[in-house]
């Protein structure tokens, strides 16, 4: 079976104009930028602030949405109409992935525009922020394919928020704590630090370490989802 | 134990949309399910299967490919997928009915008229209803409508009218008929002989003792003529006769007055009379009791029917040939009435 792009599109729109209506999921979504709106106003100008705001778009807009669109598909039934028509899980996940994606990066552009964020090299932000994306997405859909409705996605995944999100301010105890230093491998920690080191004007070449342990994260969680699914669809 | 050895889903070749069972025989938990059988739907057919709900279960998951038959196999066409008509299904019930349709039309890649297909299904003043607006049985047409937008060669029908209300019974029967007419293979699998005899020309009964067709009426001038002649015959000889039909509950023995019947139905050759939803074995067969009813006003409607006429509030015409009595008892129950019974009763009511 080959791999269409018509497919794809067709489950893109099919869950945005379902993502759209469902007030309860897409609420997340201004949650950040409400936020993001906040902070600027407060004239909060630190890399944590607004990396806090983008590391929260990550966590609810990324792996919230994505983990609900697959989770709602095996609540309401509608799986198995989807699984016997020609698409392909790769499709059917590739659509739905589509569609954070596309909401993770938009979010997080209106996030920086807002709380006037303003990188020094554009080009090593985004692409950071693209890898990252890519990775809370894989979390999402890892945890989708777990959770067996709605109501239990929302609760799965709350210690990722907690993780991912507040995850920044503990880097504060490490001196004191140092067990958490493993808390700064964390891929959002990472994203602060790579950030802070651009701001000073740090070039590819400075912060490829902290771009590979992302791409580490992420290679991880996919290879996870690929054998939760496996298993899933044995059971 | 699960005996899953060989694959037992066999695709063939393209020549013809017929399924095969061939040899099928599934067991489970070291106890037979059904044993070996044969079965050859060809197409334009409309074959239904009658069975419990383990058997129906089992014989879905197999066409699924979840589980494997015990032995033997299933043969259909390689090229086709088949379609699937669920029991339980679930919709996108924050699109509408349109957009729906259309995001099956591009999954499929399908060359059906979603307009067409509206049509077909009776949804066109609701196309841009969100799906959960609708009800119940408009939700089944919708669900209708996904599996005409497939299109498969093979249609797999699950209890295709439990729930249903009347107009959307008729609208899946024209839909059944017109997908007969187009060369379709269709297989329903029901637990109820009733919806079976409205929908299908071929019907067997698929349990633990194997495949049994179950007789559709090939009823004869001489049979109603006779029947008239009985009649008349126990008018006149009216016997002064106790007239309570004896049925058997665990050791009782209840009585019936014959008023009190709805109807009577006969299972394999074990009669049944209903009252108020419960039905209860009887010793007597249909013959004898139509015999001993006729005076009280019943009327043998199909083969395997007896119905109080008393009782009977709506006959339904669902096609030129299938028609049901839709009685007033509290489940509404509809019973077949078959097309030879339905002059003698348009007689009975004066209506020639």
């Amino acid at each position: 079976m080959t791999f269409s792009w018509k497919r794809v599109n067709a489950i893109f729109q099919k869950d945005f104009k379902d993502f759209s209506r469902n007030l309860a999921v897409s609420i997340v979504v201004f949650l950040p930028l409400i936020l993001a709106a906040v902070y600027g106003r407060m004239g909060l100008d630190t890399i944590q602030a607004h990396f806090m705001n983008i590391n929260m778009t990550f966590a609810m807009v990324g792996t919230y949405v994505q983990c609900c669109l697959i989770a709602e598909e095996k609540e309401k039934n509608t799986l198995r109409g989807l699984m016997l028509s020609p698409a392909s899980t790769l499709e059917i996940l590739g659509g739905k992935s589509l569609l954070s994606f596309v909401l993770t990066i938009v979010i997080a552009f209106f996030c920086a525009y807002l709380s006037e964020y303003r990188p020094a090299n554009i080009a090593i932000i985004a692409t950071a922020i693209v890898i990252s994306s890519v990775f809370f997405i894989g979390l999402g859909t890892l945890l989708g394919l777990i959770a067996k409705s709605v109501m239990e996605s929302s609760v799965i995944v709350l210690p990722v928020i907690a993780v991912f999100t507040m995850g920044s301010f503990v880097t504060v105890w490490i001196e004191k704590y140092p067990v958490l230093q493993i808390v700064e491998y964390l891929p959002n920690i990472q994203l602060i630090d790579l950030a802070t080191k651009v701001e000073s004007g740090a070039g590819f070449g400075d912060v490829i370490s902290n771009l590979a342990i992302i791409l580490i994260w992420t290679v991880v969680v996919y290879i996870l989802t690929v054998v939760v699914y496996k298993k899933r669809m044995v059971d | 134990m699960f005996l899953y050895n060989r694959v037992k889903i066999e695709r063939i070749g393209v020549f013809y949309m017929s399924m095969k069972f061939v040899l099928a025989e599934k067991q489970m938990n070291d106890a037979i399910l059904f044993p070996e059988f044969n079965l050859t739907i060809n197409e334009s057919e409309i074959v239904s299967l009658c069975s419990n709900v383990n058997v129906r279960e089992q014989l879905l998951f197999i066409l699924l490919g979840k589980t494997n038959l015990s032995k033997g196999k299933i043969e259909f066409d390689s090229e086709q997928k088949l379609g699937f008509y669920f029991l339980r299904e679930g919709e996108y019930e924050r699109l509408t009915v349109k957009e729906s349709l259309q995001f099956f039309h591009r999954i499929h890649q399908s060359d059906q008229s979603i307009e067409e297909v509206l049509q077909t299904v009776q949804l066109e003043s609701k196309k841009n209803k969100r799906i959960k607006e609708l009800s119940y049985s408009e939700k089944k047409r919708v669900q209708l409508a996904h599996i005409l937008i497939q299109n498969p060669a093979i249609y797999i029908m699950e209890e295709p009218d439990q729930n249903l209300d009347i107009e959307s019974k008729k609208i899946f029967i024209n839909i059944l008929k017109m997908l007969s007419s187009s060369q379709k293979t269709i297989l329903i699998l029901t637990g109820q002989v009733e919806s079976a005899l409205a929908y299908s020309d071929q019907i067997y009964r698929l349990d633990e003792k194997g495949l049994h067709p179950i007789q559709l009426e090939v009823e004869t001038q001489n049979d109603s003529n006779k029947k008239t002649g009985n009649e008349h015959k126990d008018k006149i000889v009216q016997p002064i006769r106790f007239e309570k039909i004896p049925t058997k509950v665990n050791e009782k023995i209840v009585l019936f007055d014959p008023p009190e019947i709805d109807y009577i139905e006969s299972i394999e050759g074990q009669t049944f009379l209903h009252n108020k939803g419960e039905s209860f074995p009887c010793a007597f067969t249909l013959n004898d009791l139509e015999e001993r009813l006729l005076p009280f006003g019943f009327f043998r409607c199909h083969r395997s029917y007896i119905v109080n006429l008393q009782k009977v509030r709506e006959v339904i015409t669902w096609t030129r040939n299938s028609y049901s009595l839709v009685l007033d008892d509290t489940e509404k129950s509809s019973i077949p009435l078959s097309k030879t019974k339905m002059t003698d009763l348009k007689g009975m009511l004066g209506l020639k």
